[in-house]
């Protein structure tokens, strides 16, 4: 039983997240914009923070995840990045997710989801908090 | 009139070696036609003097021939310089060795004596027209010059005539009516010379034109096909992550019925995804100027390729079998894309290989390349399909009647991959008894793969 926040434009995936996470009786706070992502973040102690690396810009995810760093409430908080950009951009997430401070997240994952991956990169990463 | 622009500096340098093999001839020519006046005619020429200059005409071309070796070699930057020089102090160097040899062998009255009209040719396909135009006024410098030595009698007169009456060395008529003529037709040659050369070369940039124009505009569809197989993919991967916690049950049982349809749903997302990532790959593939390479251990890569396909042998009962000659290991190329390439070749091969058949995968040793063959026995590929098998899209009939779904692209890549690795791809292949595929790759880096 955790806080998530899911920081995502796309409402669809959202919304399978928001059921996936909620069957597992996780609390999901749902911010459909970077700044809202922000915004929310800073107000409530989250467990987890899910973000899309893609929203507006593809600049976008890294830029909120630096942001989320920098305020001292997330700090610690551990963050999934989502990814579908890997065969776009030709980036190589697992080599850069070892890179803090160019990307500073804690795992990641790539689209389109699965329901168990999901689950168990969650669990894992709220269990190593 | 427009001024004939040179040839390009690639033709150029084609052309120069070209003008180098035609002056051998004229070595050999020179010699054997000397020779058989001396003995057969008995011409009584000076002898000497024309077996020296044929001697020199010989050394000169051989340092012609190092020269643009060299400077080829060494890849100047100034390379169209030196070959536009090159081009244009040869062609002097062979008016001056003619006009000698006439001057040996009977001055202006030798009937040789047009062979500057070759000359003339060359330098139409050589030169610009200005300097063409200036290589046959001096020719027609050194024909005056010649004419007028010999009768002033300034230089010998090697008389050429049968008899001393028939030698025509002060008859100044003669020598007018000569000089003219011989002025006329080297004009009138570099006239029709250079405007075939022109209107040639004007055919030739309107063809480069066109082939850079079409470059262009399949860069742009490359872009266009880019951008919507994008969209499409984001749309497959909401779709997905929407049916996918529906099947797993998240929201509630479902009826057998409704699983059944949700299933075929997701299945049929999941292949439309591949599709769609496939064709990504290809026009980023086709897209990339080049592509980064490297290094690697292409024994590695073949035998990740062979565990990638290993479970879907095992499965089929098909025997896979792989061997690497001894020596082959390190190439330079980007690892990624023959990893794929390998793993594509053998997953086709055990696709359309029947159960308890073969598949063999060779990597052999070809000298300044390295051939990888995939070969089964496999269902093989109908005769009148073979050269269209690496087409875009394309699947052959015994293919598609097998295996509804594929997405005909994974050769076309495969030929992409090796394009860009200035490697060749290419298949044998019967009807019912197998195929198989070969894919030639340097070891060497490709150099940047040119517009």
């Amino acid at each position: 039983m955790a806080k998530i926040l899911i920081i995502d434009d796309d409402p669809d995936i959202v919304e399978s997240m928001r059921i996936i996470l909620e069957s597992c009786r996780h609390t999901v706070t749902v911010a459909i914009s970077g700044e809202e992502g922000l915004k929310a973040a800073g107000a409530a102690g989250y467990d987890l923070i899910i973000l899309d690396v893609m929203m507006e810009t593809m600049s976008k995810g890294f830029e909120v995840a630096r942001s989320l760093r920098e305020s001292g409430a997330n700090k610690a908080v551990p963050i999934l990045l989502l990814t579908a950009i890997k065969e776009s951009t030709g980036l190589d997430f697992e080599k850069e997710a070892g890179d803090k401070d160019w990307l500073p997240v804690d795992a990641y994952l790539e689209k389109p989801l699965k329901p168990n991956e999901l689950l168990r990169k969650v669990e894992s990463l709220l269990k190593g908090k | 009139m427009k001024d004939a622009a040179p040839a390009q500096p690639e033709g150029l340098a084609g052309s120069l070696y070209w003008l180098i093999r035609l002056r051998w001839f004229a070595v050999a020519g020179i010699f054997f036609t000397a020779l058989f006046a001396d003995r057969v005619l008995q011409v009584r020429l000076a002898y000497a003097p024309l077996y020296s200059i044929a001697a020199a005409l010989g050394v000169y071309n051989f340092l012609s021939l190092l020269y643009l070796n060299r400077a080829k070699a060494a890849a100047r930057p100034d390379l169209p310089d030196v070959m536009n020089r090159l081009a244009n102090a040869q062609i002097p160097m062979d008016l001056l060795s003619l006009t000698a040899l006439a001057h040996f062998s009977g001055g202006v009255e030798n009937p040789f004596i047009y062979y500057f009209v070759f000359h003339m040719i060359i330098a139409s396909i050589l030169l610009s027209r200005r300097d063409c135009y200036l290589q046959a006024t001096a020719a027609i410098l050194l024909f005056l010059l010649l004419a007028g030595m010999e009768y002033s009698g300034l230089w010998a007169h090697y008389c050429v005539a049968s008899s001393a009456a028939g030698c025509r060395r002060a008859d100044i008529l003669y020598l007018l009516g000569a000089s003219a003529a011989f002025a006329s037709t080297l004009y009138i040659a570099v006239y029709m010379g250079t405007s075939t050369a022109l209107k040639l070369r004007g055919k030739e940039a309107g063809l480069r034109g066109a082939y850079l124009l079409l470059k262009e505009k399949d860069r742009i569809k490359s872009n266009y096909v880019l951008r919507v197989t994008h969209d499409v993919k984001e749309h497959l991967a909401a779709i997905q992550a929407c049916l996918d916690p529906v099947l797993h049950g998240l929201t509630g049982g479902l009826t057998p019925g409704q699983e059944s349809l949700i299933r075929r749903s997701y299945e049929r997302t999941e292949k439309l995804t591949f599709f769609v990532k496939a064709l990504l790959e290809i026009t980023r593939i086709k897209l990339s100027r080049k592509m980064e390479t490297g290094p690697f251990s292409l024994r590695k890569t073949a035998e990740n390729a062979v565990n990638f396909v290993e479970e879907r042998a095992r499965r089929k009962n098909i025997k896979l079998t792989s061997s690497v000659m001894p020596g082959v290991d390190i190439v330079t190329g980007a690892q990624i894309y023959i990893e794929e390439t390998v793993a594509n070749f053998l997953a086709n091969s055990i696709k359309y290989t029947p159960e308890g058949g073969s598949v063999e995968l060779t990597i052999g040793d070809a000298g300044a390349s390295v051939l990888i063959r995939v070969k089964d026995t496999g269902m093989g590929i109908p005769k009148d399909e073979l050269p269209h098998i690496f087409e875009e899209f394309y699947r052959a009939r015994n293919a598609k009647a097998t295996e509804r779904t594929g997405t005909g692209l994974g050769l076309s890549i495969a030929k992409e991959v090796a394009e860009k690795h200035n490697g060749r791809i290419w298949v044998e292949s019967e009807e019912g008894k197998g195929s198989a595929f070969y894919f030639s790759l340097p070891k060497a880096a490709p150099a940047p793969a040119l517009l």
